[in-house]
């Protein structure tokens, strides 16, 4: 890239600016961070009126858990979601990015967006990046013409069928779907299918723990249940670790009043009273 | 991360929050100087400590090799807010603390046992330091003291300044 | 086995028939060789092969020495000063912050520790046993030479096979203050002034700026105590406490064990002054 003072206009996208300096960086030993992932399990199945998403809610840095609740069931569309597997900055950005194009979809045609719709635009993304975009999805929504679920593999593959897993717990819960799976389930019996599901992710696999979030869609209704279940509860702590105050050595104190923004201005007028004469 | 060495951690409370970082710039072995920006106050109630490779931290944005952490609080309603991110910008939002640097186990491992919630200002500022101070401890590529920022929603914003803890 | 040599017992007559020792048979067993000859190995096993599976960047399983260090040792015209960091590092983190890095080898031999601590030890323990040996053979303790000597040759045999290890040998004999530094590649030198490990070149920057023949016993000892502080200082590797031995004619005394953040301030109170 040019080496001028004046910012580059930001043209979005990817920047590929560091990556020879980065590549040098690394040839002389000097280890790169590393991404947060999710070795996840996430899950869906169709029941008879809509569809349940299912996903656990452990986030890791290598062997440690960065976030022991974090959301994995994005929003697409108000009758659309997408659970996201992979590395968590991929699986967020790409479900945001198409959900902003689907909702100037929606804007431009005046009808509730389709399932189909998601996923082939997420499919198509994703080809284009031949797999470095590290994403796999499960994407679910009812829409005009029925309930639908997709698996979406990060090469740009996607399969609809009526009960999908992904990532590294996918071997766990789709082995409790084979067990359990029938077509037009009741809510109840959908629901806690899915949460088997993931809970044999967590319990089984160890890239995935904590939580259960589940996401139920139907014709008129969505209710994002988070968490659903809390399926390892931390023990209470029983002593008191609490420092005294004073313990820490101060060196050099300071304290700053922080500016503050005039947000609103009210001018206000008021009788004047009469002068006390007595 | 190794190359320099940094330890930051932001960590909420009862209207307040707090975000620290330690002191050290190094070249691997090499202790260069000991008192190093880490932390940088990006508006009104609001900073950002940026762990990693030091050229990076001085220039930022971009896939450089940095993992910040956000501390603030909310512009209009003073609710404590703490975030980190991983170097391609994945934000992660829990609700006690946040850690970035070259010991995030060691403290991972302090804040898990010394956090509690709805901490006053000064045990916020007690805990977040302890926790610090002994993670850098076991850690040969950060430490020489720490910087701690306590924000507190009374309108006020306090600086503190720490170096070498003492049992 | 000592026992036996020095009641003249032939060697080979003791030697099992078990497994292959990593000595050849062939090689004629003076002391040093003897040893080390109790190594039992199995049949094929090449060392260096063996521990680039542990070392090399590709492997899972990491064994990482400890290189990170401060030592020195320094003659001066009432003996020779020790001093030394404690911090013991895996990577970045510090595994330890109490290593006694001073081998008490013998109440007139001190060695110190840089490299490998199980390589430091080991060897300085057979030396420990080799100059007994002398000792009861010869009726008179061994030179500060012949057993840095003796370290050196055994290293020697070893030499290419993953040893590490960078000692300084300081004591007092016939000749007055010793001081020998023997490292794993064979070498061994003697000097006034010594310093090994990580922070070596920030202890040589104190100790060059400071050193004289004559300083007082008192000069040399605080000398000793700075320049392993400077180097705690600005090595990330060295750090913990500050152990100081003195070697006098009547062997090595103990002097301090001094936390290096005590010195921090202690020093920076100076500075004020």
């Amino acid at each position: 890239m040019a080496a001028t003072l004046a910012a580059e206009p930001i043209t979005g996208g990817f920047s590929f600016e560091n990556c020879r300096r980065n590549a040098s960086l690394e040839k002389m030993g000097i280890k790169p961070p590393t991404a947060y992932k999710t070795g996840t399990t996430i899950a869906g199945v169709v029941f008879k009126d809509g569809v349940v998403l299912g996903a656990d809610t452990r986030a890791t840095e290598d062997t440690v858990v960065a976030d022991k609740n974090c959301s994995k069931i994005h929003y697409i569309a108000p009758n659309i979601y997408c659970c996201g597997a992979g590395t968590a900055a991929d699986t967020e950005m790409t479900t945001n990015m198409i959900s902003s194009q689907i909702e100037l979809h929606r804007l431009n045609t005046g009808r509730t967006p389709r399932v189909c719709t998601a996923n082939r635009l997420l499919k198509q993304f994703l080809f284009r990046y031949h797999g470095y975009i590290s994403a796999a999805l499960v994407l679910g929504g009812v829409d005009t013409t029925g309930s639908y679920l997709y698996s979406i593999h990060p090469h740009g593959s996607t399969d609809k069928l009526p009960y999908v897993t992904m990532g590294s717990g996918s071997l766990a819960a789709m082995a409790v779907f084979e067990d359990g799976f029938k077509a037009e389930m009741e809510k109840e019996k959908a629901m806690k299918l899915v949460r088997d599901a993931i809970a044999a992710g967590i319990f089984n696999d160890l890239g995935s723990g904590s939580n259960v979030d589940l996401c139920i869609i139907t014709k008129d209704k969505v209710e994002y249940l988070r968490p659903y279940d809390e399926a390892n509860l931390k023990g209470v702590r029983q002593g008191n670790y609490r420092y005294k105050k004073g313990t820490t050595a101060v060196l050099k104190k300071e304290v700053v009043k922080s500016m503050f923004e005039v947000v609103k201005t009210q001018v206000k007028t008021t009788k004047p009273e009469s002068m006390d004469t007595t | 991360m190794e190359y320099n060495g940094a330890a930051i951690i932001a960590m909420k409370g009862k209207n307040c929050v707090a975000i620290a970082a330690d002191r050290r710039f190094g070249v691997q072995a090499q202790t260069v100087g000991t008192n190093f920006q880490k932390i940088f106050e990006m508006g009104p109630r609001l900073f950002i400590g940026l762990p990693g490779l030091a050229t990076d931290v001085q220039t930022v944005f971009g896939p450089y090799f940095v993992e910040p952490v956000i501390a603030g609080l909310d512009p209009k309603t003073f609710e404590p807010f703490v975030a980190s991110m991983d170097l391609i910008g994945c934000p992660m939002v829990p609700d006690d603390f946040v850690v970035s640097g070259t010991c995030s186990e060691q403290m991972y491992g302090m804040c898990e046992s010394l956090w509690e919630p709805d901490l006053e200002p000064d045990d916020l500022f007690e805990t977040i330091s302890q926790a610090l101070l002994n993670a850098v401890d076991r850690d040969a590529v950060s430490g020489w003291g720490a910087v701690v920022y306590v924000m507190i929603s009374l309108k006020f914003l306090t600086k503190k300044k720490t170096r070498y803890k003492r049992h | 086995m000592a026992l036996a040599q020095v009641c003249g017992l032939n060697e080979f007559s003791l030697s099992s028939q078990g497994p292959k020792t990593f000595r050849d048979e062939s090689i004629s067993i003076d002391d040093a060789v003897f040893a080390s000859e109790n190594f039992t190995i199995p049949t094929q096993f090449d060392p260096v092969e063996n521990l680039k599976q542990f070392t090399s960047p590709e492997s899972d399983v990491k064994i990482q020495f400890d290189h990170g260090t401060t030592t020195l040792a320094f003659k001066f015209q009432n003996g020779v000063v020790v001093a030394v960091d404690s911090r013991a590092t895996a990577g970045p983190y510090i595994a330890s912050q109490t290593v006694k890095k001073v081998i008490e080898i013998n109440p007139y031999l001190l060695g110190t520790m840089a490299g490998g601590a199980a390589d430091c030890s080991y060897w300085e323990r057979v030396l420990a046993k080799q100059c007994r040996v002398y000792e009861l053979r010869n009726k008179e303790r061994i030179s500060v030479a012949a057993a840095s000597k003796l370290l050196a040759n055994i290293v020697y045999n070893y030499k290419g096979m993953g040893l590490s290890m960078g000692t300084m040998i300081c004591g007092w004999d016939k000749r007055g203050p010793g001081l020998y530094y023997v490292d794993s590649d064979g070498e061994r030198l003697t000097n006034n002034i010594f310093s090994v490990g990580s922070g070596s070149v920030y202890a040589y920057g104190v100790l060059d700026s400071g050193y004289r023949w004559d300083l007082t016993t008192e000069e040399a000892l605080d000398l000793g105590q700075r320049a392993i502080y400077h180097a705690t200082h600005r090595d990330a590797y060295s750090g913990g406490v500050v152990n100081l031995y003195h070697m006098k004619e009547t062997g090595w005394e103990f002097i301090s064990r001094t936390d290096v953040l005590d010195l921090h301030y202690k020093y920076q109170d100076e500075k004020k002054k």
